[in-house]
């Protein structure tokens, strides 16, 4: 039982306990699907803590899960560039362009390792939207208080962990193949706890300020 | 591919260090950034008022110009000839009947010179301002009083006219003449409280009446209320507060406070 514990689960659990707790009367429909997508993403680890001590491989489940990640932040971020005329063909053609590259890296390997070619070029298209969403911010005449302002907050997280993530599936072979002999946990594993924890420390904060702000 | 241990290590301190740290500039940077935005839009915000109350001042200044001048012509050209027409109407010498209609027109030109001095001082803002705002009202309020339509009630507790406010005192006087003629055309009141009051570096007028009342949201939806409108703009201009307390049936309660001292 310990074992499903995890910094990753614990971390989860609580970011999805805040978002039930702050957006379950919210009527944006957005921000409502946070707390279905943490709901899976909980599901998913535990899941994939529970193949894991059968010995079981877990990688196809978070190569499945990959889809419903890049949905999930392409909307929203679809909804955030939404107020500045960003034309939903643009959100098609992603999801698109995604789909195509996620067929093909299952297809050239066989479906036998996790496709972190894809996971990377969605890390690098979601630090641009980001990065993109901040340059939208910056350039509006309308001021915000950012300190309190979820979007920003959201997007704040999604930088700090594609940003991060890059690297690592960059170097996804390179860094699965030795493990850190003090703690005996791979690089990838420690790398993602840590950005594990900034991305729903963020988003929690955000989930925070929009129950605030509707309150 | 083997890699020591050390080796990954540095690895995973120098990737976290960068993909943590620039991120973190990053957003630092728009945070400066956005507080600098918002010093601009205080700064434009202040320099709109200021030139708003620029414009308000001007068009006082040309209200008060045109009243001025409206009230000189009053008293010099058509007092003088009321004057002249009451020296020669007392100048006829008639027989016994029409003697008496000859001085019935005369009473009558006397009361209309009156009456029309009176009005000249009222419509004269600068004139009426220098005995203080407090002598001003009263004197609107005598105009008024006067028609035996209302119970006027007017408490002054105003320590002094600042000379250095006169301008702030012309403007609530105007704002005060504008409630006033409100409460006269629209409230079916029958009774008027006034009360003047300065205390913490404010000016306080307060003009409560026992009218009709209305709903000041409804107003406001149906583009009806725009006089008030003008009247709390006008006010928020001055950096004061306007504050409409209404209810249906009972009356209106209007309290301006602009900063004064």
């Amino acid at each position: 039982m310990q074992a499903f514990f995890t910094v990753n689960t614990i971390t989860e659990l609580i970011c999805l306990s805040i978002c039930l707790f702050c957006l379950f009367r919210d009527k944006d429909i957005y921000w409502r699907s946070f707390m279905i997508y943490l709901f899976l993403v909980c599901a998913v680890e535990f899941t994939g803590i529970y193949l894991r001590l059968l010995h079981k491989s877990n990688y196809e489940l978070y190569t499945y899960f990959l889809v419903i990640e890049c949905t999930m932040v392409s909307c929203f971020f679809y909804r955030l560039y939404r107020k500045y005329h960003f034309k939903p063909s643009r959100l098609f053609s992603w999801l698109g362009l995604f789909m195509s590259i996620y067929g093909l890296e299952l297809y050239t390997n066989h479906f036998s390792n996790f496709a972190y070619k894809t996971a990377a070029v969605m890390s690098v298209v979601f630090v641009v939207a980001s990065l993109y969403y901040y340059m939208l911010i910056l350039r509006d005449e309308y001021f915000r208080k950012l300190e309190s302002y979820p979007p920003f907050w959201i997007v704040n997280g999604i930088l700090f962990f594609y940003f991060g993530s890059t690297a690592c599936n960059v170097f996804f072979d390179y860094l699965m193949q030795d493990k850190i002999t003090s703690l005996g946990l791979s690089v990838r594993y420690v790398t993602f706890n840590i950005l594990n924890v900034i991305l729903y420390s963020c988003w929690s904060y955000a989930f925070i300020c929009r129950y605030r702000q509707r309150n | 591919m083997q890699i020591s241990s050390k080796e990954l290590v540095l690895l995973i301190t120098i990737t976290t260090f960068i993909f943590l740290i620039a991120p973190i500039f990053l957003i630092g940077y728009i945070f400066l950034y956005n507080k600098k935005k918002a010093r601009h839009a205080e700064e434009k915000e202040t320099l709109k008022k200021t030139f708003e109350l620029e414009l308000l001042k001007s068009q006082v200044e040309v209200q008060e110009h045109i009243m001025q001048t409206i009230a000189s012509d009053l008293h010099d050209n058509i007092g003088q000839l009321l004057s002249l027409t009451s020296m020669t109407l007392s100048s006829i010498k008639a027989d016994h009947l029409r003697e008496e209609k000859i001085n019935t027109a005369s009473e009558l030109t006397q009361r209309a010179i009156r009456e029309l001095r009176q009005l000249s001082k009222m419509m004269n803002g600068q004139e009426l301002i220098k005995k203080g705002l407090g002598t001003a009202i009263a004197y609107e309020l005598e105009w008024l009083k006067r028609g035996l339509t209302y119970e006027v009630r007017f408490k002054e507790t105003m320590p002094g006219p600042i000379p250095e406010h006169a301008d702030k005192e012309l403007i609530l006087f105007r704002l005060f003449q504008e409630i006033l003629s409100n409460i006269i055309r629209h409230a079916k009141a029958t009774r008027i409280d006034i009360e003047l009051d300065q205390k913490d570096g404010q000016l306080l007028l307060m003009v409560r009446d026992n009218g009709k009342g209305f709903i000041w949201e409804e107003k406001l939806r149906n583009s009806d209320g725009l006089g008030l409108f003008n009247l709390q703009k006008r006010t928020s201009m001055m950096d004061g507060t306007f504050h409409i307390d209404s209810i249906p049936g009972t009356g209106t309660e209007i309290n301006v406070s602009i900063p004064y001292g």
